[in-house]
């Protein structure tokens, strides 16, 4: 009943297409995160979830259900705002029982609603609070409690973490996760921030300028970038990206990277599919999963950055189209102005056709 | 050195710095209303007059001992003046409240024409209320175009005597009141209505609540505070009305419109008994003042719940 299925959904705003022939299955009790810069059309399919606005063209079926003129108040999903949009005049107990007193249901049935909710999120202590002055942990708890009051088959989120500090949002995101485990609702989670989406969604869609690049598990995503959009806007830094042509060499095929030297060999099954295959090809590899060549064998680059943060280190290589990051656990010792031979793990490289931006699917 | 004397804290010399700044404002404001008020008072308790021959200053001389006030309680044309007043004020204030919310709540949302229509709506409002006055003088004359309009729509000749029948002379009044300040009343409800968070009004939607249920749950609520201010505005504003009741019927028929304002200035212009205008005009004044207080409570009240 609570799967979510878009057909075909596209939404355009006059002359501007805020989301172009998106489909998007979303099962049952998932926690699926809309990922995107802004302006990808993320909050619009949001809202077009919602009811909030009308597609252009497609479907949207809850289970077997079309939604097509069904009205936001009749959809039964939860919506959480980005700014939670909390009744202000009202106070916790009234936030909280505002759906089931506008559906009619009677006093007592409310209290006992109430109170149940409030005793899950632990809001009990503050039912008589005013909601003007709480604090943002207990906002999102109470604007949750609010549609999860209504017992919904689907959440939405809208970035409901974007107005809050970094040191609370990992706090948040916990909460949020739990939140999840004891309610088993579908969730839609929408955020420009993959470390949310990372930590919290079992799936991720990863949107850009209103076309869904790619959908998957965050492990997925990561690993196996569906294009040069996904690879480089998943990881922080984003997956590097060098231009240059196949080539055989006695050591296998490997890719020309033209003044950049030539990369070790590719993968035997990657260069399989490779072999033959014509025009200019990005030859990507993740920073984190970088080693020193010991034994000289790998990219020669110069150091023209280093970024020390404790935990790691971020060592710039390289300038303009030719310019990587290389992450390290510790300190190399490496500092501006030398020349390191870095090797990308052969089992983490990946290539990407130069005119399509696809990745190169393996077998 | 100025060692043994203690130096002020600072919180005193700016406390200090201040009142020096604004003691010639608070003078201004000093002469602008205590003075006036403490004359008016003074003149209240005398049967001083511009003919009594003697300045304002010396009507000590013509002290009364309160007959103003006790004449006042007895005086059956201020009492019926005030009571004309309040039925203008329980009529006006109401419609025009009411026309403006629904106004303000139409024109919250966009339409086609809206600009035109809004311009259009904000006109009686710019309009001097002598001129006001003296439009609805000439629609409500018996051959005027208010009893054109009647013939036509119900197929007889009409020929009411508005302004000159007592019955209905009041209710012109009215119409022309409602009609110049509706749209004030809609200009202040409007700027109340748009400040209503959107999101809040969406939220509610979402919890199944219907058009009318998030009138009155969220967007009446959220207005509370410009309410109070709009209605005071009108109450005092109301209370005062004046100068196109009395183009329009000059208080009359007899004293059928004659508001508290219309019998001061026959008072005071006719009578010419300055003591008892000063106590009728200090008595009006409590009147007010009680209203303002008590708007200015509700609205401390409001703004602390809604914030």
């Amino acid at each position: 009943m609570s799967a979510i299925q878009l057909r075909n959904l596209t939404k355009t705003f006059g002359d501007f297409t805020a989301l172009k022939t998106m489909d998007l299955e979303i099962a049952d009790g998932e926690f699926m995160a809309l990922l995107g810069p802004s302006g990808c059309g993320k909050s619009t399919t949001m809202n077009m979830i919602a009811g909030m606005e009308e597609p252009t063209s497609g479907k949207i079926l809850f289970g077997e259900r079309d939604m097509a003129g069904v009205p936001m108040g009749r959809r039964g999903v939860g919506f959480v705002f980005q700014n939670y949009a909390i009744f202000t005049h009202m106070t916790v107990r009234q936030n909280l029982a505002y759906g089931p007193r506008m559906r009619g249901a009677a006093k007592a049935e409310i209290d006992r609603r109430v109170g149940a909710i409030a005793e899950l999120l632990q809001l009990t202590p503050l039912l008589e609070r005013n909601a003007d002055r709480l604090s943002v942990n207990i906002l999102q708890r109470v604007a949750i409690g609010r549609s999860a009051i209504m017992e919904p088959a689907i959440f939405l989120l809208d970035e409901p973490l974007s107005n809050v500090d970094a040191a609370f949002r990992a706090v948040m995101r916990t909460e949020l996760k739990q939140l999840q485990r004891q309610f088993r609702q579908t969730m839609v989670y929408v955020t420009h921030d993959q470390l949310e989406a990372m930590t919290m969604a079992d799936r991720i869609a990863v949107m850009d300028r209103g076309v869904l690049q790619q959908v998957g598990t965050p492990l997925e995503v990561y690993n196996n970038p569906a294009n040069v959009f996904v690879a480089r806007f998943i990881g922080a830094p984003g997956m590097n990206l060098l231009r240059g042509r196949p080539a055989e060499s006695d050591r296998g095929l490997v890719v020309d990277l033209g003044p950049l030297g030539i990369t070790p060999p590719l993968p035997d099954e990657l260069a399989a599919t490779l072999r033959g295959a014509r025009g200019d090809v990005l030859y990507g590899f993740r920073p984190e999963q970088v080693a020193l060549a010991q034994d000289g064998r790998g990219l020669a680059m110069p150091v023209t950055f280093v970024e020390r943060i404790g935990a790691r280190t971020i060592v710039h290589l390289g300038q303009g189209e030719g310019a990587v990051k290389a992450v390290f656990d510790n300190d190399v010792g490496l500092s501006i102005g030398q020349t390191a031979v870095v090797a990308p793990l052969s089992s983490s490289v990946r290539v990407f056709d130069a005119a399509s931006g696809l990745a190169v699917r393996v077998g | 050195m100025g060692a043994a004397r203690a130096k002020p804290a600072p919180r005193d010399e700016g406390a200090r710095l201040g009142f020096r700044l604004t003691l010639p404002a608070q003078i201004l404001v000093l002469f602008i209303s205590a003075f006036p008020l403490l004359m008016q008072l003074y003149i209240s308790v005398t049967d001083w007059s511009p003919l009594s021959g003697i300045g304002w200053w010396n009507a000590w001389e013509m002290w009364n001992s309160f007959a103003n006030y006790t004449d006042l309680a007895a005086d059956a044309r201020f009492w019926s003046a005030l009571k004309r007043t309040a039925i203008v004020m329980i009529v006006c204030v109401p419609a025009e409240f009411l026309l403006g919310l629904a106004l303000a709540t139409l024109f919250a949302d966009d339409f086609p024409g809206k600009r035109i229509f809004y311009s259009i709506l904000l006109m009686p409002m710019m309009v001097v209320p002598a001129v006001a006055g003296y439009m609805f003088f000439m629609l409500f004359q018996s051959g005027g175009p208010v009893n054109d309009i009647l013939s036509t729509v119900t197929g007889t000749r009409v020929t009411i005597a508005w302004l000159s029948d007592p019955a209905l002379a009041l209710i012109a009044v009215m119409i022309a009141d409602i009609w110049q300040w509706t749209p004030l009343m809609f200009l202040i409800l409007l700027a109340g209505l748009v400040g209503v968070p959107e999101d809040q009004i969406k939220a509610a939607t979402l919890l199944g609540a219907n058009p009318w249920q998030r009138f009155v749950t969220i967007v009446l609520p959220k207005m509370k505070t410009i309410i109070i201010i709009a209605l005071a505005i009108r109450v005092i504003e109301n209370f005062k009305i004046f100068d196109t009741l009395y183009i329009m019927t000059g208080g009359g028929p007899g004293v059928a419109t004659e508001t508290i304002s219309v019998y001061i200035y026959k008072v005071t212009t006719q009578d010419l008994i300055w003591g008892y205008v000063a106590a009728i005009a200090l008595a009006i004044l409590i009147v007010l003042s009680i209203v303002a207080v008590f708007a200015m409570k509700r609205m401390a009240r409001a703004r602390q719940v809604a914030a």
